[in-house]
């Protein structure tokens, strides 16, 4: 499952978001996610990809940079398993 | 000295077996209907199984809306649906700027016990070592009234008070407090607990306090009064009076449904858990001289009675003492009998019932008295269905906790304007 589903899955269960409004555009502002629900996203991005991110997550703008932000994590995270 | 303002009770809501509307809650309890179940939570390491109040249709999703329910404890849920409910039954709106002199002051004895329990059973028998980042929100003790001050925009104070099966008592005397001497206008006040968790269930259990019976006779087991008592029974729930200052309340032509005139509060200082006569007989009687009244203007007592075979024996010795020769007539009966022992939350439920008592001319029955603890005699005990037609004017409402802390409320009905 790649990670705007991830995203999108856990913010149309948790919030009711309109799945159509989760795009890469989007901003966490319009979405209504404050620094406590962007915690428990990257909690569930962390369950869902199996690792734990070793750095903390900058403020993203948008739901397209919170995806490459994960993805970036995800890799880092992976290599640091394998080692 | 600030001046002296009265308080009027404008709205009320419950989360109840019964539903949320208190009025149809009030009507079974009159009736004499209990609403106890035998409840089972099936978990390792074995069922625990015991008479209580489930409250198995509340539905958090409907009631409060997916995304709160999705962060929040069953125990804010259920408070924030009693809250909002009574909201409505006072008339009031929802206002995006809030109010600075309106506040909430809630009781909870046992905080959101259930978040607190799942995340020990992830980690100790699931093997998990991590836990959902809100855990601590959810969990926090001053969940509930954080909630309702966020939702409905109260900026006074937003306090939580503790004080086991007082609790709600205390934060409900307390809010008066704060209206009373000019320091808000209104007021949430209430409580909500949930100890249908295992451990708590167990903990209960083991103290021997706990009614038993089958699922036949669950709905008779908690007996205040009765010879055969054998204790409580847990419930959850959560209950809402709202209290505003009198005139804020007639200026937007609110319905006063009753007027809260005193509040007692006092420690036995003591034992934890043995309740103390002198202790109980000071509460009350600070509520009445905090209202300017006397012992002869009481019309009803909503009693602790727990049915435990001491409270219950310990209570009626201390209402004899208040009382004195006129005891005997005075009409006492224990709700719990019907809608459990609700915790912290036990006492807002009482309140509620109690101001309903006075309302609709119905003072509810201690269900299932069918015959009286020698103990016990001496006053008089309301049974089989509602005493109707005494025109009370006064009543008190008890609420005396482990730890030895004692909580009564005294209220009025409200004069037609």
């Amino acid at each position: 499952m790649d990670t705007l589903t991830v995203i999108r899955e856990f913010l149309v269960d948790r919030l009711e978001i309109d799945p159509a409004r989760i795009q890469p555009e989007a901003t966490l502002e319009e979405l209504q996610i404050d620094s406590l629900m962007l915690v428990e996203l990257i909690f569930e991005c962390e369950e869902k990809y199996n690792v734990v991110f070793e750095r903390d997550v900058r403020s993203p703008k948008n739901i397209g940079e919170l995806v490459s932000i994960v993805d970036e994590f995800v890799v880092e995270a992976q290599k640091a398993k394998q080692a | 000295m600030a001046d002296i303002h009265r308080v009027a009770v404008t709205g009320l809501g419950v989360v109840a077996p019964s539903g949320i509307d208190a009025r149809q809650m009030f009507g079974r309890l009159a009736s004499g209907e209990s609403f106890i179940q035998l409840h089972t939570i099936d978990q390792p390491p074995r069922p625990v199984t015991q008479p209580a109040i489930h409250c198995t249709g509340f539905n958090a999703e409907a009631s409060i809306g997916k995304a709160l329910a999705g962060t929040t404890d069953r125990s804010v849920q259920m408070a924030l649906t009693a809250c909002f409910e009574a909201w409505r039954d006072a008339g009031l709106t929802r206002n995006q700027e809030g109010r600075q002199d309106y506040g909430v002051s809630w009781g909870s004895a046992l905080g959101s016990t259930s978040t607190w329990e799942r995340g020990y059973r992830e980690m100790w028998q699931n093997g998990r070592d991590r836990l959902p980042p809100l855990s601590v929100v959810l969990g926090m003790s001053n969940a509930a009234a954080s909630h309702i001050s966020i939702q409905l925009g109260l900026g006074n104070s937003s306090l939580t008070y503790v004080a086991a099966c007082a609790s709600a008592a205390a934060a409900i005397g307390e809010g008066f407090k704060r209206i009373r001497n000019g320091e808000a206008r209104l007021m949430v006040t209430g409580g909500s607990d949930v100890p249908l968790a295992y451990a708590v269930m167990k903990a209960w259990d083991a103290l021997r306090v706990v009614a038993q019976g089958d699922a036949d006779t669950a709905p008779s087991s908690c007996r205040p009064f009765h010879p055969g008592r054998s204790g409580l029974v847990l419930g959850e729930g959560a209950a809402t009076l709202i209290l505003e200052e009198w005139e804020h309340a007639r200026a937007r032509g609110a319905t006063i449904l009753a007027e809260v005139v005193g509040y007692g509060t006092c420690s036995d200082h003591s034992h934890l858990v043995r309740p103390d006569r002198e202790g109980q007989v000071r509460a009350m009687r600070l509520a009445l001289d905090d209202g300017g009244l006397a012992p002869d203007d009481v019309d009803y007592v909503n009693a602790h009675g727990t049915a435990t075979v001491e409270g219950d024996a310990i209570e009626v010795d201390s209402l004899r003492t208040l009382f004195g020769d006129r005891a005997a007539r005075v009409p006492v009966s224990a709700t719990k009998s019907m809608h459990g022992h609700l915790m912290g939350a036990g006492g807002a439920i009482e309140a509620v019932t109690t101001v309903l008592a006075l309302v609709e001319d119905a003072l509810p029955p201690t269900a299932h008295l069918d015959a009286i603890d020698p103990a016990c005699e001496g006053v008089r005990h309301i049974t089989g269905s509602a005493l109707r037609g005494t025109d009370a004017r006064v009543a008190l409402s008890n609420s005396f906790a482990f730890g030895g802390c004692n909580a009564v409320l005294a209220f009025r009905k409200a004069d037609p304007a």
